[in-house]
């Protein structure tokens, strides 16, 4: 297997999961590129932490009633699946459908939207908007609840087209009122007992009461629709059967996937994959799936053009770091602050700062978060105790005898996390800095903590400090 | 004289409910309780295992059937004295002694049942003789005789009540008189019960660790369990089962049969009463409100039905019983205890 496959499968990893370790891309190596694509796509059984396990250990997280014990518990799912698109384009739909706890005080009801996500996230767009639309967290939080039978409130119509499938200019404000009326209806059970929890944040008298859709329809308007042209007594699938065949609908879809996934800027050839990312949407019936394989399988994606051009995300790159170290892979006391961490580097989930989602891209980099992603990702990587950073070590040691010099120490290092691709002055930096450790490196007979595990200790650490870390 | 095929009859009936959750303070309320046990006098001690992001919460709460809350003891999170890290569960022993066992900490913590002084303590991680990993259910017999299932070591352990090492059973398996993380116990008529939770299954033996019997296999069906927690048995043998993956009270004669299945059907506490009381809109938006209510298919799972449905139990982890036969549910994820009475 050459370094350039090992490359290649590590830039899809990044992409379509949280990297990998060295075993794992020993593993998609050997069945090959375009097959794991078509297993990251079509996940089976994620074999994440147990929920038992976790509820068991960790009673907030089977209560679920606090933020930070939900977000801990699907970042014990992002830290163990062996499915990692499914959590990966899960938390993409978080960014895109954007609902945050802040007004909903409800973790679970965002839990339980983050699953609709994994069901559906990967198949048809038109499923995925009706499940949206009926899904609890979404229902209150864009206040569909209040959306009545001849008092209608827009303002779920007016996002579900402007942020969630189409984009402004594609629609008249006429058709954001048509579409309004055809979701009347559409609200949770006992709407008003649970609306009035979440605005006093009340959790008396026995904790919160989860939420569940339901469609009054004696409150449904069932009068006639004009909605992008077309008439009829509409009701919301029929608008978002509407609104799934849209030029404007794949084009907004296929945008911003490209931007998670391949690069935060887009340039003529990647406009180019946009276009194919299109027409497999409309030739698959518009699954996600479809036009995601389009992308992966592009030569846009697969070329060197698209490596590093994305920052990393907070959660992708704590889980990332989390993952290559090894640890979380069992219940921990103290995982909450997990969720703490990813809020402190920008990126709280099941918190986004508004509807619109977080300012993906260079937005994420400013000097507070930067020192923050730098300091988790140094200490995850130069844990000596971490079986991840075990598992580099041995490798390590396995090769030539365990002697390495300062180049090789670093392109080792380089290449077990990554493999990682830096420019020539940064490598040049790292060897300076691998040499004033004193000459070669020998491994032979090390043993765990000593100063030879230190000074491979030091090195991770300072690799996980570089700016190509810090980019996917 | 054989009792089996003798249909033993038990039947529960609902009482009440007593609790409310506590939002971290102290005081009146419950957070995330994990264990009941009532002391002779009809004081009911309830472990607020809560979590450490929440620290002062973490105590022991006590209160009594009229639902007057009495007080509490404990020293929140941490590791010194009266402190706790995660604590499971709880047993009464002679001399107003209360046994609270931590799973974090690896320790057994001893209180004064009268005024909730600090003891002592004992235990020491390891896997060697009378060393524990994750100690979770605790028992102690009419001699004094402390038994602690010993999660992650796969076993059960018994010691003097000062923590001195007597003897031990079972190792990691499926088999009789094997464990897989071990979570509720119950000494009783000579017997120590042990709900083996992983192996969703109820196992019987003497007091020196002699198998005698098990009850259950996996699965939701009568007798059948999901990750059972808590095992409590009446002073005629009948065992009770908090089936907590089922979030299920089962009730077993004592052969083992079954008896019957209750899922919770709690209502307003006095201290929920009160809260409604000076909260009276949302006691009219509750009134109009429908508490059980049919669900999405999605929402299938007994977990999922019980963050839906409030009445339902949700998280019941352990069950006691009292000297007159009534039956305490401690649920943690509804910070609540409902309390039945065998008729």
């Amino acid at each position: 297997m050459s370094n350039q496959d090992f490359a290649l499968l590590a830039h899809l990893m990044r992409r379509a999961g949280f990297g990998a370790t060295r075993d794992e891309l020993e593993a998609y190596a050997a069945q090959g590129y375009t097959a794991t694509v078509d297993e990251l796509l079509n996940p089976g059984d994620p074999e994440v932490m147990p929920d038992d396990l976790i509820r068991r250990y960790h009673v907030d997280q089977s209560e679920l009633r606090q933020l930070d014990g939900a977000g801990a518990n699907w970042l014990y799912r992002m830290v163990t699946t062996r499915c990692p698109l499914e959590e990966k384009i899960a938390l993409f739909w978080h960014g895109l459908f954007a609902t945050g706890y802040s007004k909903l005080n409800q973790a679970r009801a965002l839990l339980n939207q983050i699953d609709m996500f994994r069901r559906h996230g990967l198949g048809r767009f038109d499923a995925l908007l009706v499940e949206l639309s009926k899904d609890p967290a979404m229902l209150l939080w864009l206040d569909n609840t209040d959306n009545h039978k001849g008092a209608i409130n827009e303002n779920y119509g007016r996002e579900l087209l402007e942020l969630f499938s189409m984009g402004i200019g594609n629609y008249t404000e006429e058709d954001i009122k048509e579409c309004s009326r055809a979701f009347t209806g559409w609200t949770l059970g006992n709407a008003e007992y649970m609306a009035m929890r979440a605005s006093k944040d009340s959790i008396w008298p026995y904790s919160r009461i989860a939420w569940h859709f339901q469609y009054r329809d004696w409150d449904h308007d069932e009068g006639q629709k004009t909605f992008l042209g077309e008439t009829g007594n509409f009701n919301g699938e029929d608008i978002i059967g509407i609104i799934a065949r849209q030029q404007a609908t794949a084009r907004f879809v296929s945008m911003r996937l490209f931007q998670f996934f391949a690069a935060d800027d887009v340039d003529s050839d990647g406009e180019q994959v946009i276009e194919a990312m299109m027409q497999s949407y409309f030739d698959s019936g518009y699954e996600i799936r479809a036009a995601l394989r389009t992308l992966f399988l592009s030569e846009y994606f697969m070329s060197e053009k698209a490596r590093y051009a994305r920052v990393k995300g907070p959660v992708e790159l704590l889980v990332g770091a989390i993952r290559q170290a090894g640890s979380y892979r069992a219940p921990t006391l103290g995982v909450h602050q997990l969720a703490y961490q990813g809020f402190f580097m920008g990126q709280g989930l099941l918190q986004p700062p508004s509807v619109e989602g977080w300012h993906e891209g260079m937005e994420w980099i400013d000097s507070g978060s930067l020192v923050e992603r730098v300091n988790f990702v140094a200490q995850e990587l130069s844990s000596l105790d971490k079986p991840g950073v075990r598992a580099i070590i041995d490798r390590l040691a396995a090769e030539n005898g365990g002697v390495l010099t300062p180049e090789q120490l670093v392109d080792q290092c380089l290449d077990l996390l990554g493999p990682v691709a830096v420019e020539d002055d940064t490598r040049t930096a790292l060897v300076d800095f691998a040499a004033a450790g004193g000459g070669a490196l020998n491994l032979s007979g090390h043993q765990p903590g000593d100063a030879t595990e230190q000074r491979v200790s030091n090195v991770l650490r300072i690799i996980a400090s570089t700016r190509e870390y810090q980019l996917a | 004289m054989s009792t089996q095929g003798v249909m033993q009859g038990v039947t529960m009936a609902y009482v009440k409910t007593i609790g409310i959750v506590n939002n971290g303070d102290n005081g009146r309320g419950f957070a995330n309780p994990h264990d009941v046990v009532v002391s002779r006098d009809g004081r009911i001690f309830v472990l607020n295992r809560c979590d450490p992001a929440r620290a002062t919460a973490i105590r022991v709460g006590i209160c009594n059937l009229d639902e007057e809350y009495l007080g509490e003891f404990g020293n929140g999170f941490g590791e010194g004295d009266g402190q706790f890290g995660l604590p499971v569960a709880m047993a009464l022993g002679s001399q107003e002694r209360l046994y609270v066992t931590d799973e974090y900490l690896h320790r057994v913590s001893i209180f004064n049942t009268s005024d909730g002084t600090f003891m002592g303590k004992w235990g020491v991680m390891g896997s060697g003789d009378g060393q524990v990993n994750g100690p979770a259910g605790i028992a102690i017999d009419d001699d004094d005789n402390v038994y602690i299932a010993d999660q992650n070591n796969h076993r059960i352990q018994k010691f003097t009540t000062d923590g001195q090492y007597v003897s031990q059973w079972g190792e990691k398996g499926a088999g009789s008189g094997q464990f897989n993380m071990p979570w509720g116990l119950c000494a009783a008529g000579g017997h120590v019960y042990v709900a083996d939770w992983r192996n969703d299954r109820v196992q019987k033996f003497t007091g020196d660790g002699t198998y005698v019997a098990a009850f259950g296999s996996s699965g939701d069906g009568d007798g059948q369990f999901s990750r059972p927690s808590g095992v409590a048995v009446d002073a005629d043998g009948n065992i009770y089962v908090a089936d907590w993956g089922n979030e299920r009270i089962q009730v077993l004669g004592p052969d083992g049969s079954f008896q019957q299945r209750l899922r919770g059907q709690a209502t307003l506490s006095k201290w929920a009463e009160a809260f409604f009381a000076v909260n009276p809109d949302e006691q009219g938006t509750r009134e109009v409100a429908d508490l059980t209510p049919s669900l999405p298919p999605h929402l299938e799972t007994p977990y999922q039905i019980s963050s839906q449905v409030e009445p339902y139990f949700w998280g019941p982890a352990s069950v006691t019983v009292d000297a007159d036969n009534r039956l305490y549910v401690a649920e943690t994820n509804r910070h609540r205890l409902q309390i039945y009475q065998r008729v």
